[in-house]
């Protein structure tokens, strides 16, 4: 090859060369002085700057009627489709968005192209979050990817058992641009969003706030059900079984509501973040947008695995949570599996308890 | 097990004897059912009891199949109506977000200016809120319209029904803009009807075709305003067009002085030359007749002298 080449060719120099200058380089620059293994090819530049790159005539754009009223850009990219290079292994934030990988797809390099691991400068870090902290990197913590890949993947799990036992998954991100990550994130796991304000009470006095929102009754397969239509809408309102909060240094409020409903919760902890504010922390960088797409792709990903193992227990026959109890006050005390309409459970129930007196 | 050893056998037949007085609690309850279900129980005793008679009751019965008839009417849990259930105004952010995601499916489409864009009349922020019944802000309202014009000015010819339907969602019943007045016209007499108004004033003025003669509240011209400036103006709407000869001219005013009784004049004379020869307009428009000048007397105001002028400061 050319190096080696290269080497023979000036070994008689490089011996010339006093030895002493090689080792003080070592210690000022920061490149590596020993030789890699890896032969890197170079290409011959010469030769293509030599030879005149063949002319490529500009297809003309054809000219039809529905040409005519094309958009411009859409008009500009059919003209020059065929020409220049295709751009393979780019980040495309789209695709990140909508097609967000499963959490066993989730490698320690993706995390690092999606930033995860940029934390905050370190005066602003929380001592607590030390065990997730890799290293200093320019005044930077670094987040230790392998702690993040974990617990993003305990999260995973958590969310995709919640999903597949009915519950209801909240994902809350409310910073500028983390609308669409947390609509898409809902969209899959079949959950509930918040990308404006959480409003203060929305637990507490989710009475006052929620209360006009509309509830149904569904069926184990996720269809509506029109019963107890009036005793419904007196239900008191509904609480999320689960909360993804992309943003928890913002939403203090609900991590605290959460935390005096016992609603358990997944967050993005950044170094500057206090972990124990959420039940489930996530060690990564909450600032990066694409860094929050990736982590709330793989939970609504998660979420979407859960639904559908879920809905295919449900064809078969089967719920994976415990059934509704009846809305309707009745008389006799509430059975443990007491679900069905009080018509049919009435007749049986008052049999039996005649039954047992006759007995006694 | 007790029953194993032949006393214990025999307590274990009483105890099985007791239990089947308790029948039809123990056919709802599968847990005290289970000792006897047990594998454990002997070839010979399970023979005897079935000689009994009591077996059949007391074995375990096999939950019943699943009934897929009854599976997609059993309610099973309550789930909120709207994805955006926990923002507190979901069927405003669901309009929203639906909106986004036409507009981001057409954003390439033609459009047009806003000018040429149908008009449309959307709800105003009160009957908004009476239709979603939630407390929506006036911001975020004002930004939903702004989605609204967005998507309206795609280009009719090509906008998609998707689209059109989904602005019709948006729209105060009954097209206000739809119902126009009927276009005035010269009645069976010949006499066009024009109103105006300037100041305080209001004119009424019956143009007929004549010989040019003018009577504002059944007096000459020159009777009404004493001013050259005020006759003028009256009729220029008649002068700037050379048809001061050719209309007669009866006019009822009243209100306010004598410069807005002349303008409002104006303004009725030029809208019933409208009637009778609407080709004049951009005349009339260029001369600034049909032009309404609807500024009035501000009023006065509490603390101040006048509309705008504050007493004197004085310093003691």
């Amino acid at each position: 090859m050319i190096v080696r080449q290269l080497c023979v060719r000036q070994s008689r120099q490089l011996r010339a060369l006093p030895r002493q200058s090689r080792i003080l380089a070592r210690f000022s620059s920061t490149e590596t002085t020993f030789q890699t293994p890896v032969q890197t090819t170079f290409a011959e530049p010469e030769s293509q700057s030599e030879t005149p790159s063949p002319y490529i005539p500009v297809p003309e754009p054809v000219r039809t009627e529905a040409n005519q009223n094309l958009d411009k850009g859409l008009a500009r990219k059919i003209q020059f489709h065929s020409l220049g290079s295709d751009v393979v292994g780019a980040y495309l934030p789209k695709s990140l968005l909508n097609y967000p990988p499963k959490a066993a797809d989730v490698t320690l390099e993706m995390l690092l192209a999606n930033q995860t691991h940029l934390g905050h400068s370190t005066s602003r870090w929380n001592p607590q979050n030390s065990r997730y902290i890799f290293g200093i990197r320019e005044g930077v913590h670094i987040i230790s990817l392998d702690q993040t890949a974990a617990y993003l993947r305990r999260a995973a799990k958590i969310v995709e058992e919640v999903a597949y036992r009915g519950g209801l998954i909240l994902f809350a991100g409310t910073r500028k641009g983390q609308k669409r990550i947390v609509v898409k994130a809902a969209e899959l796991a079949q959950g509930y969003h918040i990308f404006e304000r959480w409003i203060p009470g929305s637990l507490t006095n989710g009475e006052q706030i929620l209360g006009h929102c509309e509830k149904k009754i569904v069926n184990g397969l996720d269809e509506e059900v029109k019963i107890w239509e009036e005793e419904l809408a007196e239900y008191h309102a509904l609480k999320p079984d689960l909360v993804v909060c992309l943003n928890p240094i913002e939403n203090v409020v609900l991590l605290h509501e959460c935390g005096l409903n016992n609603v358990p919760t997944i967050g993005i902890i950044d170094t500057d973040a206090d972990p124990t504010r959420v039940t489930y922390p996530i060690p990564a960088n909450d600032d990066s947008l694409r860094a929050v797409t990736l982590i709330a792709g793989v939970l609504g990903r998660a979420g979407q695995a859960g639904q559908e193992r879920r809905l295919q227990e449900a064809r078969e026959g089967r719920v994976t949570y415990p059934w509704m109890k009846s809305l309707r006050v009745t008389a006799e005390e509430g059975d443990a599996s007491g679900v069905m309409p009080s018509e049919t459970t009435t007749e049986p129930a008052r049999k039996s308890r005649t039954a047992r007196e006759d007995d006694d | 097990m007790a029953w194993q050893s032949p006393n214990g056998l025999v307590h274990a037949m009483h105890s099985i004897r007791r239990a089947a007085q308790l029948r039809p609690f123990l056919q709802r309850s599968v847990i005290s059912a289970s000792p006897i279900s047990s594998p454990f129980t002997p070839t010979g005793l399970r023979q005897r009891m079935s000689a009994r008679g009591f077996t059949t009751e007391l074995q375990p019965v096999a939950a019943p199949e699943v009934d897929l008839a009854e599976f997609p009417v059993k309610p099973a849990r309550i789930i909120p109506v709207s994805a955006a259930y926990f923002s507190g105004s979901p069927k405003f952010i669901d309009h929203l977000l639906r909106l986004e995601a036409l507009l981001a499916k057409y954003a390439s489409l033609p459009t047009v200016s806003p000018s040429d864009a149908p008009r449309m009349a959307w709800f105003k922020l009160l009957q908004f809120r009476d239709v979603v019944g939630e407390p929506v802000p006036t911001k975020k309202y004002k930004a939903l319209l702004k989605l609204l014009q967005r998507l309206n000015r795609i280009d009719p010819t090509v906008a998609p029904e998707e689209v059109r339907s989904a602005l019709g969602l948006f729209l105060r019943p009954g097209n206000p803009f739809g119902v126009k007045p009927a276009p005035a016209t010269v009645d069976d007499k010949g006499r066009a009807r024009g109103k105006g108004k300037r100041k305080a004033s209001s004119a009424v003025v019956h143009l007929v075709e004549g010989e040019g003669e003018v009577l504002v509240n059944g007096k000459t011209l020159n009777e009404v305003f004493p001013r050259l400036h005020d006759r003028e103006s009256a009729v220029w709407a008649l002068r700037c067009t050379s048809r001061l000869d050719k209309y007669n001219v009866w006019a009822t005013v009243q209100g306010g002085g004598v410069t807005g009784q002349a303008e409002a004049i104006t303004l009725a004379v030029a809208r019933a030359l409208l009637v009778h020869e609407p080709a004049l307009k951009p005349i009339l428009r260029k001369a600034g007749v049909i032009t309404v000048d609807a500024r009035r007397v501000e009023r006065k105001k509490p603390g101040h002298v006048k509309s705008r002028k504050m007493p004197t400061w004085v310093k003691r």
